[in-house]
């Protein structure tokens, strides 16, 4: 573990509402290599987005906070690290892309003034040298002519340039990690592909490591090395990306696939996941996808599985896992 | 660009020509007849006909309007009938006094209301944003007239020091004029203050929880910076176009702070000009007014399209 770019261990994040303080995210643990791809996996509202902003410190406080676990990247612990020395990590260290490009971007500023600011910040570099090397940024990320893109403003651009220009301004100074929280969800499917081709040449040229937070299983197969699927603030499964699509072990993951295998109990076929995801601040006792799951037995009722290892580097958090073809 | 301002400038002429109608038709509704009142105690049937005959009073109404607008376009605003002075001298000499008041009002607000939106936006749900929100909901209710007499009470009765009423001309001392505006020109700022916080307020905090200051933030930049460059550069545009019709909204405001402290600007000028029925003036002065209007809302558009790089296509 020592190795690790990023260590989270039980990282707990709660928000208050007017209805009560919910845990968005619950005890989420998982560790990303240098050079590997990440997939957080999961329907909205499971924890997902949070989970990375709680790794930028970006979490809105209030209503949200950190209530405990750990968070190391590259051996240093994050939480609760001075805002100086975060912020000296944040766009330098770690770079972080989003879902909406059309509103990414200021509005007020030209595109090579936003990317440049970010290396003028971290590195300290002339004005001209910022933006030779943004117009170098603009070119490895395909925008065509960066030279002329370099003074647009952001609304000049398609919202695929435009999630260029995001990746250039998150890579601006070579980050280690690169959080890419659905940075293809608000994109058409083609330009969906050429964003997710790009990411992966990047990563083949850096050697840095991505974090790629998807609700499309479909980009976790292209992309990830390694998975993890979370549901209701949980880390519900965790596998090498082959694993995780050879043999689904947590029913959710199962139904997230759109196929169930054939059981002795169960012999239709789930193309959705029935039900609703369960309120975060009246949780039922017992496991969280209990109420949706075809596979529950009263024993679900009685506790929230902890994650098991079903198989080598393969961990489920199911009482009936691992689930046997029969 | 060009072609924008062209375009706007051109959607003013009606207006104007409607603004013209409307201030020459107010005289109508005016009670009273001027030429009586001219004619003084006796009334004599020969002196009312022939005042009626100089001042046109015995055309009918449309020409009545066509001669005024005539003049005015030769810039002729005609002559008050109770001072004997062309309409004009009157306006330019009264109307720097209003604008300065009007200024200073505006410089006041910017600097204390703006800043004030910023930090309760900043310091949202803390002591700060409480107490902003307090100052302001004061300045929007506590009437100018009392606020006025009240600091005159303070300021100069009880501490003595600033004048309680009274003008000087900068150009004979500035410093004193400066005395006698700054109480004045506060009473004024107070509800543009609170206009200009409230407006800071909403559009920081929306502008705050926007995907784009995520992204500075993201960057890694410092607090000050997102703040000041990435957050207020947006959330100004509404409140500078505000702050050009607020302009507007001042200049008529002056009339009741001119008469609480007895300021010889535009406003005192008018309510003399309407309890003398001295149509000629109250023409003028409503004219300058909203022709003033209409151009600060002309600059309030045109600042925007300057700030805002989305209108500039």
């Amino acid at each position: 573990m020592s190795a690790s770019l990023l260590a989270v261990g039980a990282l707990s994040t709660e928000f208050k509402t007017d209805q009560g303080r919910f845990r968005a995210v619950d005890e989420v643990s998982f560790s990303l290599e240098k050079g590997r791809t990440l997939g957080i996996v999961g329907e909205s509202g499971c924890g997902k987005s949070v989970t990375a902003l709680s790794i930028m410190g970006l979490v809105p406080s209030p209503p949200g906070y950190i209530v405990g676990g750990s968070i190391r990247f590259e051996g240093e612990e994050l939480i609760g690290l001075t805002t100086e020395r975060y912020q000296s990590l944040r766009g330098n260290r770690m770079g972080m892309i989003f879902q909406e490009p059309m509103t990414s971007l200021n509005p007020a500023f030209t595109v090579g003034d936003q990317i440049g600011e970010a290396i003028i910040r971290h590195e300290q570099v002339s004005q001209a040298e910022s933006k030779r090397r943004t117009i170098e940024l603009l070119r490895r990320v395909r925008i065509p002519s960066p030279e002329k893109r370099y003074d647009d403003y952001p609304h000049k651009l398609s919202g695929g340039m435009r999630q260029r220009a995001m990746i250039a301004m998150a890579l601006s100074c070579s980050p280690d990690l690169l959080i890419a929280d659905e940075p293809t969800t608000a994109l058409d499917v083609t330009i969906q592909a050429q964003i997710l081709e790009l990411l992966a040449e990047l990563r083949a040229e850096t050697g840095m490591a991505i974090m790629l937070i998807t609700h499309d299983l479909g980009v976790i197969a292209e992309m990830a090395d390694e998975v993890v699927v979370m549901y209701a603030g949980r880390v519900i499964e965790r596998a090498p990306a082959a694993a995780l699509f050879a043999s689904p072990q947590h029913p959710y993951t199962i139904g997230l696939m759109g196929s169930i295998p054939r059981l002795d109990l169960e012999q239709d076929r789930l193309a959705a996941i029935e039900g609703q995801v369960p309120n975060l601040v009246s949780l039922p006792k017992g496991c969280r996808f209990r109420a949706r799951c075809p596979f529950a037995v009263a024993a679900c009722a009685e506790s929230d599985p902890p994650l098991i290892e079903v198989a080598a580097g393969h961990e489920a958090a199911c009482l009936r896992a691992p689930l046997e073809v029969a | 660009m060009l072609t924008y301002i062209i375009r706007r400038i051109l959607i003013s002429i009606p207006t104007i020509v409607f603004v013209s109608i409307v201030v020459f038709g107010l005289q109508l509704l005016l009670p009273g007849d001027p030429a009586l009142a001219l004619a003084g105690e006796e009334r004599d049937p020969q002196l009312i006909a022939e005042l009626r005959r100089i001042y046109h009073l015995d055309q009918p109404i449309w020409r009545q309007y066509l001669i005024w607008v005539g003049n005015v376009l030769q810039g002729n605003l005609g002559e008050s009938i109770r001072l004997k002075m062309p309409v004009g001298d009157l306006v330019t000499a009264k109307l720097p006094v209003t604008m300065q008041l009007a200024s200073m009002a505006i410089l006041i607000a910017t600097c204390v209301g703006i800043p004030m939106g910023i930090v309760s936006a900043v310091k949202k749900e803390t002591i700060l944003d409480y107490g902003a929100n307090v100052v302001a909901l004061s300045g929007i209710s506590v009437p100018s007239f009392w606020l006025g007499i009240m600091m005159i009470l303070l300021f100069s009765v009880n501490l003595g020091w600033l004048p309680a009423s009274g003008f000087v001309k900068p150009s004979e001392s500035l410093s004193q004029n400066l005395k006698t505006m700054i109480m004045p020109a506060f009473v004024l700022s107070s509800v543009t203050t609170a206009i200009f916080m409230r407006h800071t307020r909403s559009a920081m905090l929306a502008v705050l929880r926007s995907d784009y200051v995520r992204t500075a933030r993201a960057k890694g930049l410092r607090e000050p910076r997102v703040i000041f460059r990435h957050a207020l550069r947006n959330a100004i545009i509404p409140v500078v176009t505000l702050g050009a019709i607020q302009l507007g909204e001042l200049m008529s405001g002056a009339v009741l702070t001119e008469q609480i402290f007895t300021i010889p600007g535009f406003g005192k000028l008018i309510v003399d000009a309407v309890f003398n029925r001295d149509y000629a003036v109250v023409q003028g002065v409503v004219l300058c007014t909203a022709t003033g209007f209409i151009f600060l809302n002309l600059c309030a558009d045109l600042i925007y399209f300057l700030v805002n790089p989305r209108m500039r296509g």
